[in-house]
């Protein structure tokens, strides 16, 4: 058995003892009686003492229950105030009347009448009368005195601290005791020092400091997480930079020159212009008038020069469609987790920059039915329960496609977009085949998954929130489906 | 976005369908419910579908999806004998102009209100804010025809709509709210667009405002409708969804003769597609008579042809077919999102990480493994974190943006230690130390790359603690580096050094200065330092450039 030094002394300091109180042990062992209680509790949860805790009630008149045991309770005197009958008007100018008159009615020592007061003819001591004399533990009436506020009740505890027979047998048999060590020094290893030393004992009742590991942010694991589901599906990551041309931003995906998504208050412009790929001519055909399609394409005019013009990315859809260009065989597929940017102003929930997920799949005979299924796959593994499909629209798919997922405390919640690139965007590219095209905005998961309402806490991190976040977040089970 | 009220009462009256079954099958046509009220719901349409912004389009839709009505409205159009001359003087100002008559219309509360704000919804995702098209109503009994569609002196006077009093059109411009509002569209012409009757009396000055003498009420039973713009398909697309939403509520429309063309024209353009293209595009087995039938469910006229063709009327508010797509999308709307069976493609390929990214996680575990704690702060930054506060000057190709929402976002970030240090400044009142880094996209010039950075703060801090973890750091990722004295002046003097790689600097560490602690509000040493990751072996090309 590992007996603690401060157990061992206790044990040691009882053997001849058998039984004492926690003071007399106080002394012999030089420590405070709290101490000694603690330490007794100690040897009681191993067999070795029994600790007697007897809580004494005390009950003490209060000053107004020590002028009344003298002069006798309120009602009692205000009864001998008068003989067989009295005025109530004259009765409630005696001083106690205020006490008094309630008292002798609920004691049914007088009956009220047309103003008059009248003795019944009981009026016996009650418990409460001797209670007043003798307030100790257990008296009748004692409850009523403790509701008056007459006597007040005090606990005394008191500890008896006893060795049972296999505590008096293990200090009959003597127990060594000897001085601790704390931390092992080199010397105590190798010399086999050790073997004689007495290690100190720690208790584990109590929570160490807190010390903070590395880590990588919540939000990168999260975004590492999509990552791995979508290499998993055998797709390709891309990087692209942050400034596009409004041409790869815009045009490229058959969004009109006119469009209210590309004006200023909307889009980041710079003052920086790049030159246009020679796909430029293809594409500005099919603005004006369809290209080579059945497409009728959006009419009016084209300006190289807006085409020209660089912004912050508006959508990761600008890192796709370029990867296409450069890819146009099939089959193709490819994702990009990266940050877009919209021109709004801060709050809660809008920041003017943000990650976006986009992938694509290019391929002989994919269809609308397959884009559904990898939404599905997707998400699933994302963890959400359930996976719905809406009609959506957006300006460079068709058709179009609003996935939801649920969310337990949500309902269903709209998850991003989705769709079938037109063919007003993939034929000026080359491109043969569809490209299906799916992307959603990744602090929507974050949210739900890190239970933010401040998308800002994100990026203008407070580092006691990476800190508590744990690893591995409670609802997800690595691995797990 | 165009939100659009539906009274229930009167909804339900259009189409003859109970409110919850409405409620229940609008988001499966295409629209997000954006509050359910008492008497009313708001609905959230999509841009393409400008027929829908009006509480007749959308009963007109829903009678085919509802299976009540299908096939496609049949419009007719009388000639009204009236017509319109426009000045030649316009071309280059505002030179389309679209019109129609709309006879018998029993104008109540309600329908008022779904025509006002299918005018302003029509607007907003068709004119552009009134720049491509703007629409005028007039009650058509107040005035003489022909009508003259004029480029007008600017001094012209008339009353305009909501004021008692004549004004300017100068003065409308400056003085009416609709005036200042839309003043941009037309104030740099030496004329403006102007409608008056025989009598010459104003009718519209659009696209900004009408006269008070055309003035709609209750009691107008007859309409004139002009509208206006610069592009013919657009001015078009709003006579035509206004037209045929004024004769579902059982007006009569009839036509205006402008310049020797009849307005509007109301009938169905045809288009052929194949069944084929169809199946293959959504991966459904229909055939043409039910892709026929599923046409006619969102009131197109469908009827097979030959082999696998179907003949598709395409009701003359459908702005938004362009393409055979487009078509084959309202296939897949009538058969139901929620009918379709899901699977993937056999598509074979294998996953490839990006090497930047590849880098970047690699980064993540190096530093990690130190003990830092990673932060991900904003890319947009500006001039105050990114160099005055760190005592670097400005480099010629930081990249700004054109127009900021606020002071703090004025550039894309240049270098992610200035960030650190702001985040530190964020972090004060926490436990030290705080040992932070972060991996990310820096923009300079036009292009963008990763750097790296970590920052350590607490008393200890100092340049051996800088130098050590640089050079470890360095050693983990391989990086093939020698030092030199560097000249940084947001490190101490002495007390920083620059990380060269083939004799070319690719970053630096040390102690920070305590002129930039005193900039950042930091009251403790901090180590710091920052890596261009384009000097590991492995970084791609240029990846970054637009």
């Amino acid at each position: 058995m590992d007996l603690t030094q401060n157990e061992k002394k206790l044990l040691m300091a009882l053997g001849p003892l058998g039984s004492a109180d926690p003071s007399r042990l106080a002394k012999l062992l030089s420590a405070p009686e709290e101490a000694v209680i603690q330490y007794a509790y100690l040897l009681q949860d191993r067999g070795l003492a029994i600790v007697e805790r007897k809580v004494v009630k005390h009950f003490t008149l209060t000053g107004e229950g020590r002028n009344y045991a003298e002069h006798g309770l309120p009602e009692r005197q205000l009864l001998e105030s008068f003989v067989e009958s009295i005025p109530m008007a004259e009765l409630t100018r005696h001083p106690l009347a205020k006490i008094g008159i309630g008292q002798m009615r609920r004691k049914g020592w007088i009956t009220i009448r047309d103003g008059l007061v009248e003795k019944t003819g009981t009026s016996g001591a009650g418990d409460d009368e001797a209670a007043l004399q003798d307030p100790s533990e257990g008296k009748k009436g004692i409850d009523d005195l403790l509701k008056r506020g007459l006597v007040q009740e005090t606990e005394e505890v008191s500890y008896r601290i006893s060795l049972t027979p296999t505590g008096t047998a293990l200090a009959a048999r003597g127990i060594e005791i000897r001085g601790e060590t704390g931390t092992l020094s080199r010397d105590q290893i190798i010399s086999g020092g050790w073997k004689e030393l007495n290690l100190r004992r720690y208790t584990v009742d109590k929570l160490p400091r807190r010390v903070f590991p590395g880590k990588i942010h919540p939000y990168q694991r999260l975004i590492e997480e999509m990552r791995q589901i979508l290499l998993q599906m055998g797709f390709e990551e891309i990087y692209g930079g942050i400034v596009q041309s409004a041409f790869w931003n815009f045009d490229a995906l058959f969004q009109p020159q006119d469009h209210p998504a590309r004006e200023m208050q909307d889009t980041f412009y710079l003052k920086e212009q790049v030159c246009l790929p020679p796909v430029f001519e293809k594409v500005r055909d099919m603005h004006l008038h369809g290209g080579t399609t059945s497409s009728t394409g959006w009419g009016g005019t084209w300006s190289e020069q807006k085409a020209s013009q660089c912004v912050l990315r508006t959508h990761s859809t600008s890192l796709t469609i370029r990867h296409l260009a450069d890819h146009p065989d099939p089959p193709v597929k490819a994702f990009s987790i990266s940050r877009v940017y919209r021109r709004e102003a801060i709050d809660p929930t809008h920041l003017p920059e943000f990650e976006q997920l986009e992938g694509i799949v290019m391929d002989e005979g994919v269809n609308f039915s397959h884009l559904l299924g990898f939404l599905k796959e997707f998400y699933t593994r994302m963890g959400f329960a359930g996976v719905r499909f809406r009609p959506g629209y957006f300006p460079y798919t068709e058709p179009s496609v609003e996935p939801e997922v649920y969310v337990p405390s949500l309902g269903w919640v709209e998850m991003g977009g989705a769709g079938i690139f037109r063919e007003e965007v993939t034929a000026p590219l080359g491109l043969e085949h569809p490209v299906l095209a799916w992307g959603l905005g990744v602090s929507r998961i974050a949210m739900l998954r890190l239970g933010l309402t401040d998308l800002r806490l994100l990026y203008r991190s407070d580092i006691e929130w990476v800190r508590d976040t744990p690893t591995i977040l409670p609802e997800q089970i690595p691995g797990g489906d | 976005m165009a939100i659009i009220t539906l009274p229930y009462h009167y909804l339900e009256r259009l189409t003859g369908v109970d409110r919850n079954l409405i409620i229940s099958r609008l988001p499966m046509l295409g629209s997000d419910i954006e509050r359910v009220e008492d008497d009313h719901v708001d609905v959230e349409f999509f841009p393409n579908r400008p027929d829908l912004f009006s509480v007749e389009g959308v009963a007109r839709a829903l009678r085919g999806f509802l299976g009540k009505e299908t096939g496609l409205p049949e419009y007719r159009v009388n000639p009204s004998g009236m017509k319109f001359t426009v000045d030649p003087g316009l071309a280059t100002i505002r030179p389309i102009l679209g019109s129609a008559v709309i006879r018998g219309v029993s104008f109540d509360e309600e329908a008022i209100l779904s025509i006002m704000g299918l005018q302003e919804a029509l607007h907003w995702a068709v004119g552009r804010g009134r720049s491509k098209v703007a629409i005028g109503i007039h009650d058509l009994d107040t005035v003489t025809p022909p009508f003259h569609y004029l480029a007008s002196e600017r001094t012209r006077k008339f009353v305009p709509l909501d004021y008692e009093h004549e004004l300017t059109m100068e003065e409308i411009l400056a003085q009416h709210p609709k005036g200042r509002m839309y003043s941009h569209v037309v104030n740099d012409f030496p004329r403006f667009p102007l409608i008056v009757d025989d009598l010459d009396r104003v009718l519209s000055f659009p696209p900004i405002i009408n006269g008070e003498l055309t003035r709609v009420t209750t009691e107008t039973r007859n309409l004139l409708l002009d509208t206006t713009g610069t592009d013919e398909r657009a001015v078009r697309t709003a006579v035509n969804i206004i037209c045929t939403a004024m004769a579902e509520t059982g007006a009569v429309i009839e036509s205006v003769e402008i310049e020797g063309m009849r307005w509007p024209d109301l009938s169905a353009a045809v288009r052929y597609v194949r069944t084929n293209d169809c199946n293959r595009l959504l991966g459904t087995g229909l055939s043409p008579d039910e892709m026929a039938a599923l046409f006619r469910k969102m009131r197109y006229g469908a009827t097979p042809a030959k082999e696998d063709l179907v003949r598709v009327e395409v009701p003359c508010y459908r702005s938004d077919i362009m393409h055979d797509w487009d078509l084959f999308e309202d296939v897949a709307i009538a058969y139901g999102y929620e009918q379709f069976a899901v699977g993937i493609s056999p598509t074979f390929t294998i996953g490839k990480p990006h090497p930047v990214y590849g880098i970047g996680s690699l980064v993540r575990q190096v530093l990690t493994g130190f003990g830092f704690i990673e932060v991900i702060p904003f890319t947009l930054s500006n001039e105050a974190v990114m160099f005055t506060r760190m005592h670097r000057p400005v480099p010629d190709d930081v990249l700004r943006v054109m127009h900021p929402i606020t002071e703090d976002h004025t550039l894309l970030r240049t270098d992610l230690l200035p960030l650190l240090l702001e985040i530190c400044q964020l972090n004060r009142h926490r436990e030290l130390p705080q040992r932070v880094f972060c991996v990310g996209d820096v923009v300079r010039g036009v292009d963008t790359f990763q750097k790296t950075a970590w920052v350590s703060i607490h008393p200890a801090a100092d340049f051996t603690e800088a130098y050590a973890h640089a050079e470890a750091i360095c050693r983990e990722l391989a990086l093939p580096f020698t030092v030199g004295e560097s000249e940084d002046p947001a490190f101490i003097d002495g007390r920083r050094g620059d990380i060269l790689v083939n004799g070319n600097p690719a970053g630096m560490f040390g102690e920070i200065h305590p002129a930039v602690l005193n900039a950042f509000e930091l009251e403790h040493s901090v180590a710091a330092m920052e890596l261009d990751l384009r000097a590991l072996p492995g970084y791609p090309g240029s990846p970054g450039t637009p």
